[in-house]
Order: structure tokens, then C-alpha cells, then sequence
């Protein structure tokens, strides 16, 4: 049983890091945009699909194919953001909530327009098995686990340290202050929508190989998650994030594997239902930041 | 009135006339067939091989003279596999353009909520792809005198794969794995009906995926702590190549096999884990493999028409049954729809897999096959007609 149980933890971790990456970017523009970005699973998507594209059609290897599938995604990006993102500083909630679900809906039809709704199956990255402590998983696990802390630390350091990162929390504080310093409060919150939106892209391309199947409709069921794990680790919140995260993919791993995987996705909607009546500061904060 | 003014009402409705006389017309050519189908989500690939399926039958028919002297013409509506979205189809084919046959859907749980509408309507529903039971043990003497189905059931299914894999191959310990939907709940029902027969098998655990489901590892390290031989597992084609490549990293390889029904046999879902789809067992309503001059027929016609494309079981039941509909319209001589219903209870099709008959509950009896997977290639055990024993109406 405790063996039992170490799997279990072991894979929720897994999971918990592909949670956390995508929530990472989602909790950063909610942070400077006080607007919950309903597309996020789209770039996830997006990125995932440039990704086999590339691979499928111009054979380049699964490398190679990270970095254009995250590049395709930005590009997206940077369209949209300037285009719609931007306009919604200071815009009330609603604005975010409509223009967010709008763009969600629009990429995930065009894609299916243009690739068809069927599956894709995404060939690359390192699949083989390896023995973990007893254990057996494909190395790009272990991939994903290493690239979601090191991105973590990356993260944490570019928040406090890099005048972007100070830029993102000023302008996450007091827009109006911002705008008085002389702080560009539109690029900031352009250049962290690209972060964002690339580092879903990233987490997509992450674990293609091992989820792998690739269709329009596939970052749907991410945005709701990650909403959950935004709540949970605090609105804003980078460093919460990643412990929210590991902490629904190691709760719904006991959840499948003791009870049912019928229930799995029950976890996360109690979760953010229990958070916000209880908590809606999230797990890590006193008090709410916003 | 000024002669200008009449000139122009005149015009207006010599115009008019002229517009409904082609509207009328150009209805009086094409008889119109409604298709409804998941055209996008998780099961889009589904749909997208029905209706390329049943375009070909249509060229076909129309090319040896159509119905009755008319053209058949599909009109096309998308499910996603969700119960409120096939209604909504379903009622627009009904009371906007008026169809008075309806070929669908793939996903038994719409196809569940399209029958009464149909039954409604005086619509011929004819399923193509659907397995749950109840579809027809609600239909001709159960109730519904509109529903026919030209496809096995999961009940007919269950019984034979649990059969072969209990008597054959000495499996026992099975883990249940399934799509958490009618189909997939539903064929799991009676596998369970069938298990007391054989007092050595027993289900260690069971557990159903929602359909955007991607990760396995919690369920799989379940499975393997469990000591099951076996997975029955009733799901989604598209789901498969998922379970295999996590089986395959978390060594279930040749310890685990699959069981059931949910495309293990394609080149497709063999590449992607050949090693953990060796040796599974699936009933099929029918593979490309199956060697019937009209089955090889099919497939290069299919191939010639598609770019390439290997047709699936969803093309051929589609394909099959459009023509299963252009014979029974034939030997009615009739489009009347209670004309075509009657021929249909009567009629003795020959399909590419065998005779084809309808029992009282306007389900067919037509044979099916049995296949395992051997070095990367499915292999045919058997074909077995499936006729459904009802229980005994109280």
C-alpha cells in the first residue's frame, strides 16, 4: 500500500507539473489584468498543434519543434494581445470575461477549420521507458518535472529581480501609480501575456508525447483546471501556483486511483466551489490581493 | 391601380411563381437522407468516416440510377457526441428541411435521445454505428416502430469477446476501463450479465474515462497492483493510442491486454504501442481485413475516393447501410415511408459481412467478427451472427 501510494504521488506530481506551467502564465495576466484569460488552454493548444505540424510536415526534430510550436503560439499572442488583450486595462470584468471566451471559441474553430476535428497523434519527444524507484515512466516526465522547477525558479527570479518583473508586480499594485511613474502599463501587460501564453504553449509541447493525442477542442478542459489551481494558489500568486498545482494533480491521482477515475474531474470543481465560498484568497495568502 | 404598378405586381408574382416552381422542382430531384454524426470534438474522426462512408453509397446509387428515379443527397448535421446537440439537429433535418429518413448517430447516447423525436415525427431513424442495447430493446415490439439499427450490439459484443477471452485464452482477472458513457457503462452491463457463466473470472475493478481524458498513470498503477490479466475496455478509438503508449512506459507491456472494443486492431493505434496491443481481443462489426469481394471492393473504392485514406468500421457501416436503405426502398417501390418501413422488416440484404435480417425489435441479425492482434496485425478467429435472446415481456 505505501508503495501504492508513493506511485500515486509520484504521478500526480507529473501531472501537477503541467498544471502549474499553464497556470503560471493564466495567474500572471490575471495579475496585471485583473481579467481571467478563458483562451489560455487555446495557446496550449495552439503551441501543441504548431508543434506536430511542424513535425508532420517539415520533419524537424521534437527540439526544434519546441521552439517553433512556442514560437507559432506567440505570434498568436502578440496579434491578440495588441489587438484585444491591451484594450482591456482598466475595462470592467465583463469586457475580460466576453472578449476571452470570444477569442477561445474563435481559435479553437479555426484550427479545427483548418487541421479537421479529428485526433492527431503526436509523434516525437522521449518516450522510452525508465525505472524510477521503481517506477516506470518516460523520460520526458522527467522532462517535464525538471523544465517546470527550473521554470518556477526562472520565474520567481524575473518577478523580483528583472525591471520587468518589477514592472509586472507595480502594475499588478496601483495601474494609476504606474501610469504616473511613467511605467508603459499597455506593454507590460502585452509582453506578460506572451510570457504567459508561451509558457501554455511550452507545457503543451511538454506533454504531447506522452498524452499523445492532439485536436482542436483539447485546451477546453486545461482553462477550466487551471482556473481551479489559480484559485487555489491565490489570483496572482506565482509561487502558490506551482504548490496548487502539484497539490490537484497529487489529490486527483489518490482520487482516480482509490476511488474511481470517474471522479477525477470532480476534484478540481470542488476545489475552486470550496475555494471561493472558503478561501477566495487562495491557500497561501492572509489576505486578498484584490 | 396605374398600369405601371400593375406591370410591376404582375412581375412580382409571375417572379415569385417562377421562384417556388424551382424551389419545387429542384426538391422533386434529390431524395434527401439526414445524417447526423459528430462532425467536431473528441469524436469528430467518427463522424468524418460516416459521412465519407455514406457519400460513396450515394455516388454509387446515384450512379446506377438513384431511388425511384432520384438522386439520393445527404444533408449533413453534427452532434459532437452530445445528447442536446443531436436533438437539436434532429430537429432542424425534421422540421426545416423536412426529411423523411434519418441515418444516425455514431454515440448511443444521442442516438437514445434522437428516437423518440423521430418516433414523434414518423421519421425513419435507421443507426448505423450505435451498440448500446437498449437502443432496440426500446424499438419494434419494445416501443419505438420508427428505430432500426444495421449494427451489432454490445450486449451480442460482450458476450462473445468475454467468451474467447475466458474459454481461449484462460484469462480471469479482468480491470474494467471504459468510456464513462452509454456505450461504455452500457457494455460493461452485460460483460457482468455474462460473467457468472464462467465461475473462475472475476471484475477486480472498474473504472470509466470522461472522453477529453489524457492521463492513465493513476488507474494503470492501479490495474498493475491489482494483478488483472486484462483490461475490458469499451471506449473511444481516439483514447486508445493514449492507454497503450502509458501502458507501454509503465511496463504493462505483455503482462496486461486489452479486451473489448475501441479500434485495437488499426495500423494507426498498433503503431503506437505494438508491443501492448499484441495479443488484444476486440469484436468488430467489421475491419478492411475482412476478404468478401464487396468488403475488398469497398475498401478501393473507398481508397480511390478518399486520397488513400483506409476506411473504418464507421465508413463501411455507413456505407453499407445507405445501401441496406436504397435495397429496401427498391423492393418497397415506394418512398412512402410506410412502405419502406414494411420492406424493411421483411428484407433478406445480403451486406459485405453476411446475411442481414431484422428481428422483431428492428434489430438486425448480421455477423460480426472476432479478431486478436498478432505481431502487429489483426488476425480473424471468427464470424459469429449475433441474434439478441430478449427477456420475456411481463
Amino acid at each position: 500500500m505505501g508503495s501504492f501510494l508513493f506511485e500515486q504521488v509520484v504521478n500526480g506530481i507529473i501531472s501537477g507539473s503541467m498544471y502549474a506551467l499553464i497556470a503560471a502564465g493564466m495567474t500572471m495576466i490575471f495579475g496585471v489584468l485583473r481579467a481571467i484569460n478563458f483562451a489560455h488552454g487555446e495557446y496550449y493548444m495552439i503551441g501543441t498543434f504548431a508543434a506536430w505540424y511542424a513535425i508532420e510536415k517539415f520533419a524537424v526534430g521534437y527540439v526544434v519543434a519546441i521552439v517553433l510550436g512556442v514560437a507559432a503560439a506567440a505570434l498568436v499572442a502578440a496579434v491578440i494581445g495588441r489587438l484585444v488583450m491591451q484594450r482591456l486595462v482598466g475595462a470592467p470584468f465583463q469586457a475580460g470575461v466576453l472578449a476571452t471566451i470570444g477569442i477561445s471559441l474563435i481559435l479553437q474553430n479555426a484550427v479545427i477549420l483548418a487541421f479537421g476535428g479529428g485526433y492527431k497523434v503526436f509523434e516525437g519527444g522521449w518516450i522510452e521507458p525508465v525505472q524510477f524507484a521503481g517506477i516506470g515512466m518516460a523520460q520526458q516526465r522527467i522532462v517535464l518535472i525538471v523544465a517546470a522547477v527550473a521554470i518556477f525558479a526562472a520565474l520567481e527570479w524575473m518577478v523580483r529581480k528583472t525591471r520587468m518583473g518589477k514592472a509586472i508586480r507595480a502594475v499588478s499594485q496601483n495601474i494609476e501609480c504606474c501610469h504616473v511613474n511613467g511605467i508603459d502599463v499597455e506593454s507590460v501587460v502585452r509582453r506578460t501575456f506572451l510570457l504567459g501564453t508561451a509558457l501554455a504553449a511550452l507545457s503543451g509541447i511538454l506533454t504531447a508525447p506522452v498524452n499523445v493525442s492532439v485536436y482542436g477542442g483539447m485546451g477546453e478542459s486545461i482553462t477550466l483546471k487551471t482556473f481551479a489551481v489559480i484559485v487555489m494558489g491565490g489570483m496572482g500568486n506565482v509561487r502558490g501556483t506551482l504548490l496548487a498545482g502539484m497539490l490537484l494533480g497529487v489529490v486527483e491521482a489518490l482520487v482516480s486511483g482509490l476511488i474511481g477515475l470517474q471522479y477525477r474531474d470532480s476534484v478540481g470543481f470542488i476545489a475552486l466551489l470550496l475555494m471561493l465560498m472558503l478561501r477566495p484568497h487562495g491557500l497561501f495568502s492572509q489576505k486578498a490581493r484584490f | 391601380m396605374k398600369p405601371r404598378t400593375i406591370r410591376h405586381f404582375a412581375c412580382l408574382a409571375v417572379c415569385s411563381a417562377a421562384a417556388l416552381f424551382a424551389g419545387g422542382a429542384s426538391a422533386q430531384d434529390a431524395y434527401k437522407i439526414g445524417l447526423v454524426s459528430p462532425l467536431s470534438g473528441p469524436n469528430a474522426r467518427y463522424g468524418a468516416f460516416a459521412n465519407k462512408g455514406a457519400a460513396l453509397a450515394a455516388k454509387e446509387i446515384n450512379a446506377a440510377g438513384g431511388v425511384m428515379g432520384r438522386k439520393i443527397e445527404f444533408v449533413s448535421g453534427d452532434s459532437q457526441c452530445v445528447p442536446a446537440e443531436g436533438v437539436s439537429a434532429t430537429k432542424r433535418m425534421i422540421s426545416f428541411d423536412k426529411l423523411p429518413v434519418i441515418i444516425g448517430d455514431v454515440c448511443s447516447s444521442v442516438t437514445l435521445a434522437m428516437q423518440p423525436l423521430a418516433e414523434e415525427a414518423g421519421v425513419l431513424l435507421i443507426n448505423a454505428a450505435s451498440s448500446n442495447p437498449a437502443i432496440t430493446y426500446k424499438a419494434g415490439v419494445g416501443g419505438y416502430k420508427w428505430t432500426f439499427r444495421n449494427y451489432p450490439t454490445d450486449e451480442a459484443r460482450a458476450a462473445i469477446v468475454l467468451e474467447h477471452a475466458v474459454k481461449n485464452r484462460a484469462l480471469k482477472n479482468f480491470a474494467v476501463l471504459s468510456v464513462d458513457s452509454d456505450y461504455g457503462r452500457g457494455a460493461i452491463n452485460f460483460t457482468k450479465k455474462y460473467l457468472p457463466r464462467y465461475p473462475d473470472a472475476k471484475i477486480l475493478s472498474e473504472d470509466y474515462y470522461k472522453d477529453s481524458e489524457t492521463d492513465f498513470r493513476p488507474v494503470l498503477s492501479k490495474i498493475k497492483n491489482s494483478g488483472a490479466q486484462a483490461i475490458l475496455m469499451y471506449g473511444q478509438a481516439d483514447t486508445t493510442p493514449i492507454v497503450a503508449r502509458q501502458m507501454l512506459e509503465m511496463g504493462l507491456a505483455g503482462k496486461v491486454v486489452l479486451v473489448g472494443n475501441a479500434e485495437f486492431n488499426t495500423a494507426k493505434t498498433i503503431a503506437s504501442a505494438p508491443s501492448v496491443l499484441n495479443g488484444s481481443i476486440e469484436a468488430a462489426a467489421w475491419l478492411p481485413e475482412w476478404t468478401s469481394p464487396r468488403s475488398l471492393k469497398f475498401v478501393e473504392e473507398y481508397k480511390k475516393a478518399n486520397g488513400g485514406e483506409m476506411p473504418n468500421n464507421h465508413a463501411y457501416t455507413h456505407w453499407e447501410t445507405t445501401h441496406l436503405l436504397a435495397a429496401a426502398i427498391k423492393a418497397a417501390n415506394s418512398l412512402k415511408n410506410d412502405d419502406i418501413r414494411n420492406a424493411l422488416v421483411k428484407i433478406k440484404y445480403d451486406s459485405a459481412m453476411g446475411p442481414v435480417t431484422f428481428d422483431d425489435h428492428n434489430q438486425a441479425v448480421l455477423p460480426m467478427v472476432l479478431l486478436e492482434v498478432a505481431d502487429g496485425k489483426p488476425v480473424i478467429k471468427s464470424a459469429i451472427a449475433t441474434k439478441v435472446e430478449y427477456p420475456k415481456q411481463p
